[in-house]
């Protein structure tokens, strides 16, 4: 009797103790406000799946700052921009999001599918009620659209935002000119690589250094300079066209290749991570970085102390044939840096989406804009009168003020600027590259195999590429994968978006 | 008929015996020993068993929405995909290829190993080359992949500055598709060979000792007594490890491959595994990725059931 009531008190502590540690697993997820209604001025409690584009999240200064101006007490769950694919497709498939939720892969079909599904608020009717929202523009709306329908508050991101940095030291220590065609610009690679422009005596440098990035590394912004459209082109007659069966993609890879073969680039650029890159860069192993033209800034500092005598100078303006006509730059995703989300399942009802909406715009607000641009004035940079801000301490800022960057809804247009010259001069690069602007027509189209089988047909066609330059294949060997991306499904996506183009024309 | 010496001893086998007719398990009886083993068999339903329902999507058209219940059945769809690609032929030999290089050229490194250091007779010497080799085991793949990135790249990489300063041509090992097996037998042998030798040794350290003076009698050589006595020994344990290993074959270590792999060497270096991630993970198509993921399973136990049926036809106790 005894030993039977013993035995049922262990069962329950077993049984307890195992439910303990399934609801441990279980919670932590979700907790969305509870139902009461919001008021649009009450202190609100947001949670955000936020994507983080630095080595560590920020620290409470500029938060607590920013909950202050945005009247919210903000709980960030931060995902690696390195692993956002993989964590957002989770997030969405076990449905653990957040009141906010930042989505940078407009293109991915998992994301386009929720969208679309209905998983998340449609805000383009509630938006022109707030002030900052409402100057969001009309292109932008549309481009941010899936099948018309907006669901999310978009970025609003540069439209373009590469071009070609280059050693200004190396340049005027060689006799060298900026370059402004290709041609002059392989001249240089040239000289950088074979006639010692560090002046060390030793053949340690090489003219470009490049990662293993076609579109975000110098392929993609080369291959502009040739004139080749931007993922996709459409012509007079709807036909659409892949940007690597044109003939100046086939330029550009000749280009790369030749880059290769001489030795004036980086042999190992195809295995390069983005951070050895600049590294390499800073470290005066070479002195031409095809990027973000922002990246200059980065690279400048990076060089401090290793590199002292580094001056850089920011071109955008090469063409292929020297006519200024011809000049053109991609727009990453069209301008539109992605959506903030709202699930329905967290934000439950139109009175918490409109308060969630109030807090989106207060981040737009010209001083929570300071604040996740440059930090708290005193503590990380001084105003001068002009209104240029000078960061005081470039560790500090770089650990609690830059992680936000990447979360400001809005990009430009502020009255605050940047007391840095190089800052200031990318600034207006970027700005510059909006009039030449390649979009990419098919951006907010549907594909039903694009969406199922696009990134494996892309690998097709980026191993090619690589392929093409590092000389394992030849142009037939090009052909032959290009025919057997069409073969594989790549037939069926340029007849669907043919179709799809129509459709929105016919509109 | 033999009969029982204490009378109580069999009527309390007797007993044992109903109790067992009554109730098969003996759950009243040996309630303790049910509960000991209950958060383990939980641990099991929960985390193990319990999950394995969701392959049912692989029939589906899985939305996340739309959960389980709700999503379309398409029936073979994926499978009739994954078997008419392309793609599928390059993964299983990829795969295949790998998994016998691991079994060829690894596994008996560590049998090797063990019985080398069992040789060793100085008692320091032996106990710091032991734990020398297995410290990589702890170093996680990215760790391994970026030291041999510093070592390989033909861009100021150790080896290939040596191969330059002999007048010999550089070796792109990293981007060759020639060499990428290379290079990951050569990681996992660097990283996993100490670890796997403890078992082997520990196995050796229980071989009789009777066995090895007899041998002396007969006067047998060192490499005798290795080959004759400890060899045969350790017997059991090789096989048992080797069903496992093999069990394991399609498990070719995703985070090591993926680490390893880039667009000019995919052709070899492409697995299931990283396809998994890409396809499924990277590109949200659940219900394909858990069809590759569901036949690679598949194949894994078909494997283990031939390979512990040979063990046993071979006369070992194999592993269940």
């Amino acid at each position: 009797m005894n030993d039977a009531k013993k035995a049922r008190k262990a069962t329950a502590a077993l049984l307890c103790s195992s439910f303990l540690l399934l609801s441990a697993c279980g919670g932590g997820g979700s907790q969305a406000a509870s139902g009461q209604p919001y008021d649009e001025n009450s202190k609100a409690t947001i949670s955000w799946l936020n994507i983080l584009h630095t080595a560590s999240p920020p620290t409470d200064t500029v938060l607590n700052k920013i909950e202050e101006k945005t009247n919210a007490d903000i709980q960030f769950s931060w995902i690696p921009d390195a692993s956002k694919e993989e964590r957002i497709n989770t997030a969405l498939a076990s449905d653990s999001l957040a009141d906010v939720v930042t989505l940078t892969m407009l293109d991915n079909s998992s994301v386009r599918n929720s969208l679309k599904s209905g998983l998340f608020w449609e805000v383009d009717p509630y938006l022109d009620d707030y002030p900052n929202l409402a100057k969001i523009s009309e292109d932008t709306r549309r481009s941010a659209s899936i099948d018309g329908k907006l669901y999310g508050v978009p970025f609003q991101k540069d439209l373009a935002r590469n071009g070609v940095t280059i050693r200004k030291d190396w340049l005027d220590k060689l006799g060298l000119e900026t370059p402004k065609t290709t041609e002059e610009l392989m001249e240089v690679a040239r000289a950088f690589t074979e006639d010692d422009p560090d002046g060390n005596g030793k053949n340690d440098t090489t003219g470009f250094v490049d990662r293993s990035d076609l579109i975000y590394g110098a392929f993609k912004t080369l291959s502009s300079y040739f004139g080749t459209p931007n993922v996709w082109e459409v012509s007079e007659d709807g036909k659409m066209t892949p940007e690597f069966m044109t003939e100046p993609y086939i330029q550009t890879m000749d280009y790369m290749k030749n880059l290769y073969d001489n030795g004036y680039i980086n042999q190992d650029f195809a295995v390069t991570a983005k951070t050895d890159q600049q590294q390499k860069f800073a470290q005066g192993r070479a002195g031409i970085y095809v990027g973000a033209i922002f990246d200059s800034k980065n690279l400048l500092n990076m060089a401090k102390g290793i590199q002292d005598d580094m001056e850089l100078v920011l071109v955008n303006n090469i063409t292929s044939t020297g006519n200024e006509a011809d000049r053109a730059i991609w727009a990453a995703n069209n301008g539109i840096g992605g959506l903030l989300a709202f699930p329905r399942s967290e934000v439950k009802d139109e009175a918490e989406l409109k308060r969630v909406l109030k807090f989106v715009n207060d981040l737009m607000d010209e001083e929570t804009y300071a604040l996740m641009t440059y930090g708290i004035e005193g503590t990380h940079y001084k105003l001068d009168d002009q209104g240029a801000a000078t960061i005081l301490d470039s560790d500090l800022w770089q650990q609690e003020v830059q992680p936000f960057a990447a979360s400001r809804p809005k990009e430009s247009g502020y009255d605050i600027h940047d007391s840095d010259p190089l800052k200031q001069e990318s600034d207006k690069l970027i700005a510059e590259n909006a009039d030449y602007a390649v979009l990419n027509p098919a951006y907010s189209l549907e594909s039903e195999t694009y969406n199922t089988q696009g990134s494996e047909l892309q690998k097709m066609i980026t191993d090619a590429t690589y392929k093409y330059i590092l000389g394992e294949i030849d142009r037939s060997g090009f052909d032959t994968a290009v025919e057997n991306w069409k073969n594989s499904g790549g037939a069926a996506i340029i007849s669907e978006y043919e179709a799809a183009y129509k459709e929105i024309q016919s509109q | 008929m033999a009969k029982p010496v204490n009378v109580s001893d069999a009527s309390l086998l007797k007993l044992d015996r109903q109790a067992v007719r009554k109730r098969p398990f003996g759950i009243r009886k040996h309630i303790l020993l049910y509960l000991m083993i209950l958060p383990g068999f939980l641990y099991f339903v929960v985390f193990k068993y319990f999950p394995m329902g969701g392959l049912v999507i692989a029939f589906q058209d899985y939305q996340p929405y739309q959960g389980i219940l709700g999503s379309p059945w398409v029936g073979f769809k994926h499978f009739v995909r994954l078997f008419t690609e392309p793609t599928f032929f390059m993964l299983l030999r990829n795969t295949l290829v790998l998994f016998a290089l691991n079994i060829v050229v690894f596994f008996p490194l560590p049998i090797i190993l063990a019985l080398m250091l069992n040789e060793v007779r100085h008692r320091f010497f032996k106990n710091s080359i032991q734990t020398i080799v297995y410290i990589p085991h702890f170093m996680s793949w990215v760790i391994i992949v970026s030291i041999s990135y510093v070592f390989l790249t033909v861009d100021g990489g150790v080896l290939n500055e040596l191969l330059a300063s002999m007048g010999l041509p550089k070796i792109s090992f990293l981007t060759s598709p020639e060499w990428v097996r290379t290079v990951y037998i050569g990681q996992i042998i660097w990283k996993e060979l100490g670890w796997s030798t403890i078992i082997y040794l520990a196995a050796i350290t229980v071989v009789d000792t009777q066995l090895y003076e007899a041998a002396d009698m007969d006067g047998a050589s060192r490499l005798r007594k290795t080959w004759h006595v400890t060899l045969p020994a350790i017997r059991p344990v090789i096989i048992t490890l080797l069903i496992l290993q093999i069990g394991s074959t399609l498990d070719l270590g995703f985070e090591h491959m993926y680490l390893l792999l880039n667009s000019l060497n995919r052709e070899v270096a492409e697995i299931f595994d990283t396809y998994i991630y890409t396809a499924g993970l990277k590109n949200g198509q659940l219900s394909y990725s858990t069809t590759v993921g569901l036949f690679k399973g598949v194949v894994g136990l078909v494997l283990v059931i031939l390979s512990n049926r040979l063990a046993k036809k071979l006369g070992e106790d194999g592993v269940y």
